[in-house]
C-alpha cells in the first residue's frame, strides 16, 4: 500500500496542448481539431492547432463530447448543442444551492 | 468473481444483432445518463451498462465472451479456464469512453489479461501507459487552506499467475490551496505503467466539493445565511461570524431586511483572482413566549405607525 505525498499542480498551470488533450480522451489529433474548427471545443481558438491550451474546463468538455458522440453517434454539432444544454442546467443547480434551495 | 450476464445488463437475447444491441445500449445510456437521470444509482448502472456494452459491440470480445459463457448464470462463480482466449486478438486500448479502469474485476479479468499476454506475445514495442480520469471530493477548507487528501484508486495489476485484478491503492494527494470546483488537477506519472520504455500514464483528478453545511459555493464565491436580530437588523451592529476557515466581525448596516447581500471582498475561494464572501441576512424573531416579550410586541404595534404591506 503506498501513502506517498504527491503533489498534483493544477491543469491551468501546466498547461494542456493538442496531442496531450488527444491522449488523454483517447482521441485523435484530428477529432480535437476538428471539434475546435466546430466550434464546440476551445471558446478562442487561433489559426495554428500549436498555439492552442486548454483548460479544465476544454477537458472535461471533450471527454463529455466524446461519450456523447460514442454512445449516441452523435455529430459533433449536437454533442455540443448537449453539453451546452448540461452545462447551463449545473449552472442553474450552482445557483439555486447557492441561494439554499435544492431541487429534491 | 461473480459472473457478469451482459445480455441480461443489456436486456437483449443472446441472439440480439448488433443493431438490436445498439438501440438497447442508447435506450439505457439516456435512461441512466448521471446528469439527468432521476434513477438513484444511475452511475452505478450506467458503469455495468458501458461495460456490457464495451463486449458486446465489438464482435471479438462478444465472440469470446460467448465461447465462455455458454455455461454461465449471471452472479454463478466464476473462474475462467487457462488460455480461454487463445485464438482471440483484442483491438487494444479501445475501452470506450470510460476507460478500463472504470470496469468490474470480472471484465479485467478476461480482457485485461488478454491485453497483458498479447502484449508479451507481440513483437516489443514501446507505448506510453493509459491516463486515468478520477473525481474526487474535497472539503472546502482544503481550497482555503491547501491540504492533504487520501484518494483511493483502482487499477488493472498483473499477479505472478498472469491474472489481471483490480488492485486498490491508496495516494495521498496535495491539494493546492484555491482550487474551485470543476478544476482538473494533473499527477504526472501516476496513470497505468508504460510498456517497454513507454512512460507511464498521468492521473487526472476532477475537483468537487463536499456538501458544507453552512456554506455555499458558486464558483470562487462562497455564501452564508447570517442570522441578525430585529434590533440588530434595524439598528445596525457588528456581530461576528465564522468563515470557512477563521472567523470575522460583519458591520451589519442599520436598516437591513432579511435578503440583504454583505460582500466581503476577497475572502471567498482564494484563486487568483480570490472570489468573494457573500452573508445573507436572515432575520429571526424572538418568540412571544414570556409576559416581557408580548409586551414589547404590543408596544411595537402600538407605538410604530408601521404596515408591512402599504407599499415603500
Amino acid at each position: 500500500m503506498t501513502t506517498d505525498l504527491f503533489k498534483a499542480t493544477l491543469l491551468e498551470e501546466t498547461v494542456l496542448r493538442v496531442d496531450e488533450l488527444a491522449a488523454t480522451c483517447t482521441v485523435t489529433r484530428e477529432w480535437v481539431i476538428e471539434h475546435v474548427r466546430a466550434g464546440v471545443l476551445l471558446e478562442r481558438a487561433g489559426p495554428d492547432p500549436l498555439g492552442w491550451t486548454f483548460t479544465s474546463h476544454d477537458l472535461i468538455r471533450a471527454k463529455h463530447l466524446h461519450s456523447l458522440e460514442r454512445q449516441f453517434d452523435a455529430n459533433p454539432e449536437l454533442a455540443g448543442l448537449v453539453v451546452d444544454l448540461t452545462e447551463e442546467l449545473e449552472r442553474l443547480r450552482a445557483r439555486l444551492k447557492r441561494e439554499g434551495l435544492s431541487l429534491d | 468473481m461473480e459472473f457478469k450476464d451482459y445480455y441480461q445488463t443489456l436486456g437483449v437475447a443472446r441472439e440480439a444483432t448488433a443493431d438490436e444491441i445498439k438501440k438497447a445500449f442508447r435506450r439505457l445510456a439516456r435512461k441512466y445518463h448521471p446528469d439527468v437521470s432521476k434513477e438513484k444509482d444511475a452511475e452505478a448502472r450506467m458503469k455495468e451498462v458501458n461495460e456490457a456494452y464495451a463486449v458486446l459491440s465489438d464482435p471479438e470480445k462478444r465472440a469470446a465472451y460467448d465461447q465462455l459463457g455458454r455455461d454461465y448464470q449471471a452472479g454463478q462463480d466464476f473462474r475462467p479456464p487457462p488460455n480461454w482466449d487463445a485464438g482471440f486478438e483484442y483491438s487494444g486500448r479501445d475501452f470506450g469512453g470510460g476507460g478500463a479502469a472504470d470496469f468490474s474485476d470480472f471484465f479485467s479479468e478476461l480482457f485485461g489479461r488478454a491485453r497483458g499476454a498479447g502484449a508479451q506475445r507481440g513483437a516489443r514495442f514501446d507505448a506510453r501507459g493509459e491516463d486515468h480520469h478520477a473525481r474526487i471530493l474535497i472539503r472546502l477548507e482544503d481550497a482555503y487552506e491547501g491540504g492533504t487528501r487520501m484518494i483511493t484508486l483502482r487499477a488493472p495489476a498483473v499477479d505472478e499467475q498472469g491474472h489481471v485484478t483490480m488492485k486498490e491503492h491508496n495516494l495521498n494527494v496535495r491539494i493546492p490551496k484555491g482550487v474551485r470546483e470543476g478544476q482538473v488537477l494533473r499527477l504526472a506519472a501516476q496513470g497505468s505503467p508504460g510498456i517497454g520504455e513507454g512512460k507511464p500514464g498521468d492521473l487526472f483528478l476532477e475537483i468537487h466539493f463536499e456538501p458544507h453545511p453552512r456554506f455555499r459555493v458558486d464558483g470562487t464565491d462562497v455564501y452564508a445565511t447570517l442570522r441578525v436580530a430585529p434590533w440588530e437588523a434595524a439598528l445596525g451592529a457588528k456581530v461576528k461570524a465564522s468563515l470557512p476557515v477563521g472567523a470575522v466581525e460583519v458591520a451589519v448596516p442599520e436598516g437591513s431586511q432579511s435578503g440583504r447581500k454583505l460582500r466581503l471582498k476577497g475572502r471567498g475561494i482564494p484563486s487568483a483572482p480570490p472570489g468573494d464572501l457573500y452573508f445573507v441576512l436572515e432575520i429571526v424573531l424572538p418568540r412571544a413566549t414570556s409576559a416581557k416579550a408580548r409586551e414589547l410586541y404590543q408596544a411595537m404595534a402600538r407605538d410604530l405607525a408601521f404596515d408591512p404591506r402599504s407599499p415603500e
